[in-house]
């Protein structure tokens, strides 16, 4: 179970990986841009540790829409998973746990 | 690729009408028809038209930056409560904090994130009006097989097709073109130049002494200095003519960034507090502060509170640094409406 959980889970940490070198090395050059707290690319990373690569990616796409010029901006958390079944390490990255929760 | 092309095809074909409306413009003029030249001022036209059109989103900011200062006073007040505290649950609070203030007084200063991909689809799309030109194909629109064709073909210098990259010229079946490799260098290293400056304006000189007091400040500093290369090296691929945009984009945002951090730093950043040096040197600072006072004192009667703000100004304003302490005068409580619609005028 737990090998399957974590072949379901490598796309998710691709996605993660990829993001987090943006944010650790293209980000930076921006500056401070995001209207919204938690940036977008902050957002994203939330939105695709807690549903996966495509669900998350486009909430991520959709954020970054919201956020044009218009917005008014502010505090935009990303909505939680009410059912997260995956734990998250402390480097961000999302595996498997060994003990299902009931 | 389809489904890119699919998103990417209005786009396309606005790119393609602009060159092709400056083509004309061009040749109308007199200017060859096939010449590199017209091209590449082709290309010119089209970024200027490009970020001309972006231009009010920057004023916007810019707008809005200002209103920043009625909330000085509160932004301070959070900022002191999280002085000294560098761990990074600290730091998110605090900007949590901000963001909320910002929202709640509708004085967002940030610029948003969607305006930074707008870019990208009009790189992508004058890349492949520029790939499919080299095989004479035409474009989806205002760019006709003949145009295409002339446009691939244009060669600058006698001899340095706007397709060609610096790769494609190194591996030329005909051996190398050494002219395509001149003018690729010296492009990439002026296009890196520009670019490295822009960042570095931001960098040293428009980031408030919080941002630089965050421990991600001294990686973005390393960041800096490694990213240019990595430029260098993805910056041989492209055709002449993209590099054409890109070069001409970036010294507009560097121009665009010059004045904006001159005329209207950060506050608390190294530029603003130039800028109050500036001022105080050419002996603007005071007249503009008295000028304030007489718009205010027209715009409102309520002149007991003048003198009230201006002394609180003098006193928040003595200890600090003389760029922080712009933000309290303009700030005066109850005129700041009045006064920030003011103050830029000089």
């Amino acid at each position: 179970m737990i090998v399957l959980d974590t072949l379901l889970l490598v796309p998710r940490n691709l996605g993660l990986a990829i993001l987090m070198v943006y944010r650790r090395l293209i980000s930076p050059l921006y500056g401070d841009v995001c209207r919204y707290y938690p940036s977008c690319s902050a957002y994203t990373l939330g939105s695709i540790q807690q549903r996966g690569l495509l669900l998350g990616s486009l909430r991520g796409a959709i954020r970054i829409v919201r956020c044009n010029p218009w917005a008014a901006g502010g505090i935009d958390d990303v909505p939680p998973k009410i059912h997260f079944r995956y734990t998250l390490t402390t480097h961000g990255f999302v595996v498997a746990t060994t003990q299902r929760k009931v | 690729m389809d489904f890119l092309g699919t998103i990417l095809w209005p786009l396309k074909w606005v790119v393609e009408l602009l060159l092709v409306g400056w083509h004309w413009l061009l040749t109308s003029f007199g200017m060859d028809s096939g010449a590199g030249l017209t091209w590449v001022l082709s290309i010119v036209g089209l970024v200027l038209v490009v970020r001309t059109a972006l231009i009010p989103l920057f004023v916007k900011q810019i707008k809005n930056q200002r209103r920043m200062m009625e909330v000085a006073p509160q932004l301070k007040k959070i900022q002191d409560k999280y002085k000294g505290k560098r761990d990074q649950l600290s730091r998110e609070a605090m900007s949590r904090e901000t963001m909320a203030l910002y929202k709640n007084t509708g004085t967002n200063p940030l610029g948003s994130c969607l305006p930074l991909l707008v870019q990208m689809p009009i790189f992508f799309s004058l890349f492949s009006v520029l790939n499919g030109a080299q095989n004479s194909k035409a474009g989806v629109g205002p760019l006709n097989a003949t145009l295409a064709k002339e446009f691939g073909e244009a060669k600058l210098f006698g001899n340095a097709p706007l397709h060609a990259s610096f790769q494609s010229a190194m591996n030329d079946p005909a051996g190398p073109q050494t002219i395509v490799m001149v003018i690729a260098a010296i492009m990439v290293v002026i296009m890196t130049a520009s670019q490295f400056i822009t960042q570095l304006q931001i960098v040293s000189k428009n980031m408030s002494d919080e941002t630089k007091a965050s421990p991600m400040f001294r990686q973005q500093r390393i960041l800096l200095y490694i990213l240019p290369f990595v430029f260098l090296f993805s910056g041989f691929a492209f055709p002449l003519g993209v590099m054409f945009y890109w070069l001409t984009t970036n010294i507009w945002t560097m121009v665009q960034q010059f004045l904006i951090i001159r005329s209207m730093p950060m506050p608390g950043s190294e530029a603003a507090r130039e800028r109050e040096a500036r001022l105080a040197r050419k002996g603007k600072l005071e007249p503009k502060k008295e000028a304030d006072t007489i718009v205010i004192e027209e715009r409102k009667p309520a002149q007991r509170q003048q003198p009230m703000g201006k002394n609180r100004a003098k006193k928040a304003g003595a200890p600090q640094q003389p760029g922080s302490s712009a933000q309290p005068n303009k700030n005066d409580p109850q005129s700041g409406n009045g006064s920030s619609n003011n103050s830029p005028r000089k």
